[in-house]
């Protein structure tokens, strides 16, 4: 991460331009702050602070806690700038500047009016993953699709643009990403038809700078058919409208509703695209191009430069909008600009950022089955594709039958919450499911702002397996192994958090904040919060020392489909009711809860200040 | 809450006598063409058109009717089916309700099992067990009567204030949903009455033509 920065900030001096988002890489340098929802544009979620280390996190207690008044599921996390502390909730979208220097005082709230009818199209509860920093301005992506640039001083609306439209099931839950003088917004509704796309917004006044669509005629997408390439190969010419049947790429999904990563040497946004619409794979045959798709674009045109499909054709869900991760490691002795995502699909890819070169596609869960592996042979056919087993292909099982036994389920093996790496320990900290499906596609119509689903679906914990939902695993991305793994009775639905302190921190489904050691995965403390975790943890300083802070607030996709517990079909009636229920742990709430280490700041807190400086004076 | 625990009640009497209809299924052959928990003549047929709110004491009294074999919810419905048409059953008063044989279920009832897990679960969680989000469906369905149930899914329902903001969409021209509401609907009735276990049903019964004809002519509309 260092070199990446520094090597940034070189570029930046060399060509002496001063670009409007030098507040985005100046604040996210800065480890005392949390300045965007992922930490930094690498989505490494790791901080260099390290007061609270291996040794004393054993001590934490709550520092204190701040109710948000909304009962919804809470994703993302507050940001830290400076003194100010920013909260968001989930519909309706509230924003609450907290004065850290004054107790938490309330500065200045932000209470959108929405209509209502828009949570009517938010297919898995009312979640928002959160607001990002940048000049000045705090940026808030709506549900009704409107995104809004608030005074962080104030609270005072600079700007505010809408860039879809809820009636046909258009919203947004995704957190936004300013980079340089834009601002990048996805769209989610992948569940009713909606068509994907990337929506770059001029920072200063909010206008429409381009749009890059997921499916669809080749200049909608901003793509060059002899530029832009899959696998090292150039697209071609209707790349997309060649891989659908008909029209049905209009209504044919590849929504953007995960989290964007940028590199600054290479000027390279980075993300995925969701599943294709229906689920059932026989309404839309054909790759479905380009759903399902890790997509590099330049940060200025939005003009694409590789994209790499990892599900073509799916037939169970994986949507592939889950992180990338940048990191600078070393490769058989060489160098490499890579990019690390674990897909819902069960693979964990690494790709090479800068020519989208596929290194690595291993499985992050031995439980899943629906593949034996992706084709790694250049020279083959079917180079970079997964090798569907036909007994899990839904696809190939037809309409109206039962597909059982598919290892992962919808949710895949790892959904939004997002993972982290430590530099230190060269490992990648993730938080998982385990959890299998049957899988029954049909035959629906399209009603526009009606859900278009088109698969019932079971779920229950992997079979022959701890009996657990969820593993919180570590990860090497060069081997493509599993180092540790820690079984979770219920999906780990919270995105984890790296320190220099040799601390992993994620939170559980019944409300538990747990730090684990970075190297063994050792658990070190536990905290159960007023409700269950599918926020992100992330960490700032004020006044000289350390804190965490976590969002509680059970819902989401988890909450809705773990809250009754989950049965097991194919294990005859003795298994049903069987498995653990969310609602025997947790409840409705909204909480924030920050974390300390007793005592004042003190001496301890002078180590962990030096790497500040070092690190925020490079890069300012 | 006193409702509720009742409620509770009700489905435990209706849970124990389930499991001992399901014993004697191991030793003899089930009387034939009888619904549910052994179902006799219908009680309280005359209570099927009584308001969806039911009053304290009706609710209160359900775990009795339960304990003599009747099937009457405590919305005053009753849900013996006595006539099938276009390959999907009706009580007496013409109100669709599901038929379970054997273990067998009617293929409406099976089909509202597959609609429901498509067009109702990612908001109101698996088998009508509600979740984090939306209310249990299985219960919704023995407080409110038929009718109420339609216009709540034809038209939508808001509640949004200072505490909650749950809203649930019009689905009336969703053909996705509305061609197979009465399915939904039984479905959740066996959920609710726990005739039906959780999961996808073991056994169901084929799809008759009448029904494919009435499906294909609502879908295509």
């Amino acid at each position: 991460m260092k070199r990446l920065l520094n090597s940034t900030v070189a570029v930046l001096l060399l060509s002496g331009t001063a670009y409007a988002n030098d507040s985005v890489l100046a604040e996210t340098a800065k480890p005392e702050q949390w300045a965007i929802q992922t930490g930094d544009y690498a989505n490494q979620r790791y901080s260099e602070l390290d007061q609270i280390n291996r040794d004393n996190v054993a001590d934490l207690r709550v520092a204190w806690t701040f109710s948000t008044g909304v009962l919804r599921g809470h994703e993302g996390s507050p940001l830290v700038i400076g003194d100010i502390m920013y909260v968001h909730t989930p519909f309706p979208n509230n924003v609450f500047a907290l004065d850290l220097a004054n107790d938490g005082k309330i500065l200045w709230r932000y209470e959108p009016q929405q209509d209502p009818e828009v949570i009517a199209v938010m297919c898995c509860d009312t979640v928002n993953r959160g607001l990002a920093y940048a000049d000045g301005m705090v940026l808030l992506s709506q549900a009704d699709t409107t995104v809004v640039a608030l005074d962080a001083k104030s609270g005072e609306v600079k700007w505010s643009t809408k860039i879809g439209d809820p009636a046909i099931g258009e919203t947004l839950t995704a957190t936004v990403m300013p980079v340089k003088d834009k601002v990048m917004v996805g769209v989610s509704g992948g569940e009713y038809g909606v068509r994907g796309r990337m929506t770059a917004l001029n920072l200063a006044d909010g206008t429409v700078a381009w749009k890059a669509y997921s499916t669809g005629p080749d200049e909608d997408m901003l793509v060059d058919p002899e530029k832009t390439t899959h696998l090292g190969k150039p697209i071609g010419k209707d790349s997309s409208l060649n891989s659908w049947e008909g029209d049905q790429w209009k209504i044919g999904g590849g929504t953007l509703w995960g989290w964007f990563s940028y590199d600054p040497d290479l000027n390279l946004i980075y993300y995925g695209t969701g599943n294709p619409s229906t689920w059932n794979p026989s309404q839309r045959p054909g790759d479905n191009r380009w759903s399902m798709t890790i997509m590099a674009r330049d940060a200025d045109t939005g003009m694409a430069k590789w994209f790499y499909q990892m599900t073509p054709h799916d037939e169970w869900d994986f949507d592939g909008v889950n992180e990338n991760i940048l990191t600078d490691q070393e490769v058989d002795g060489q160098m490499r600009k890579l990019l690390t995502h674990f897909d819902r699909n069960g693979f964990a890819y690494t790709l090479d950022r800068e020519s989208g070169e596929l290194l690595v596609a291993e499985k992050f869960d031995p439980a899943v089955n629906w593949a034996t592996h992706v084709e790694m042979d250049p020279n083959s056919d079917q180079y970079g594709r997964p090798q569907v087993v036909a007994e899990y292909s839904t696809a190939q099982n037809g309409e109206d039958e039962n597909t059982t036994g598919i290892c992962p389920a919808a949710l895949g093996t790892k959904d939004q919450q997002p993972a982290s790496y430590s530099p230190k320990t060269q490992t990648f900290y993730v938080p998982t499911n385990h959890v299998c499906m049957d899988y029954e596609p049909f035959r629906v119509a399209y009603t526009a702002g009606q859900p278009y689903v088109g698969a019932t679906l079971s779920m229950y914990p992997a079979p022959n397996s701890h009996g657990g939902m969820g593993n919180f695993i570590a990860w090497d991305n060069i081997e493509g192994k599993i180092k540790w793994s820690l079984p979770e009775q219920f999906s780990v639905w919270s995105g984890a958090l790296a320190t220099a302190g040799d601390v992993v921190f994620y939170g559980t489904l019944e409300g538990y904040l747990k730090a684990v050691d970075a190297d063994t995965g050792e658990e070190l403390y536990r905290f159960k919060t007023p409700s269950g975790i599918i926020g992100n943890v992330m960490t700032y300083v004020h006044g000289g020392k350390q804190y965490i802070g976590v969002l509680s607030g059970v819902g989401g996709w988890a909450g809705i489909g773990l809250a009754a517990g989950l049965t097991n079909p194919n294990e005859g009636l003795g298994a049903v009711g069987g498995y653990a229920a969310l609602s025997d742990y947790t409840e409705l709430g909204g909480q924030l809860t920050v974390f300390e280490l007793p005592g004042e700041a003190s001496a301890a807190a002078e180590p962990a200040a030096e790497p500040a400086p070092a690190e925020g004076g490079t890069s300012g | 809450m006193n409702a509720i625990t009742s409620l509770a009640s009700l489905v435990l009497a209706a849970t124990m006598a389930t499991t001992a209809w399901a014993q004697d299924t191991t030793t003899q052959t089930p009387p034939p063409a009888e619904a549910g928990a052994g179902a006799a003549a219908a009680t309280s047929g005359a209570a099927a058109a009584a308001p969806a709110d039911p009053a304290a004491g009706q609710v209160g009294d359900a775990p009795v009717e339960m304990a003599e074999g009747a099937t009457t919810l405590p919305n005053g419905m009753d849900i013996t089916p006595v006539s099938q048409e276009n390959g999907r059953w009706y009580n007496a008063e013409g109100i669709p309700t599901f038929k379970i044989e054997n273990g067998v279920v009617d293929f409406a009832t099976f089909n509202g099992f597959r609609r429901y897990s498509a067009e109702c679960h990612v908001c109101h969680g698996p088998d009508g067990e509600g979740s984090t989000y939306a209310p249990a469906l299985k219960t919704s369905v023995l407080r409110m009567d038929y009718y109420d149930f339609q216009e709540i899914v034809a038209s939508g329902k808001q509640d949004v204030n200072t505490a909650a903001n749950l809203v649930m969409p019009a689905f009336g021209t969703n053909k996705n949903v509305w061609c197979y509401i009465d399915d939904i609907y039984v479905y959740l009735l066996a959920r609710g009455t726990d005739e039906l276990p959780r999961g996808r049903p073991a056994e169901r019964a084929d799809k008759s033509e009448e029904y494919t004809a009435q499906e294909d002519s609502c879908m295509s509309m």
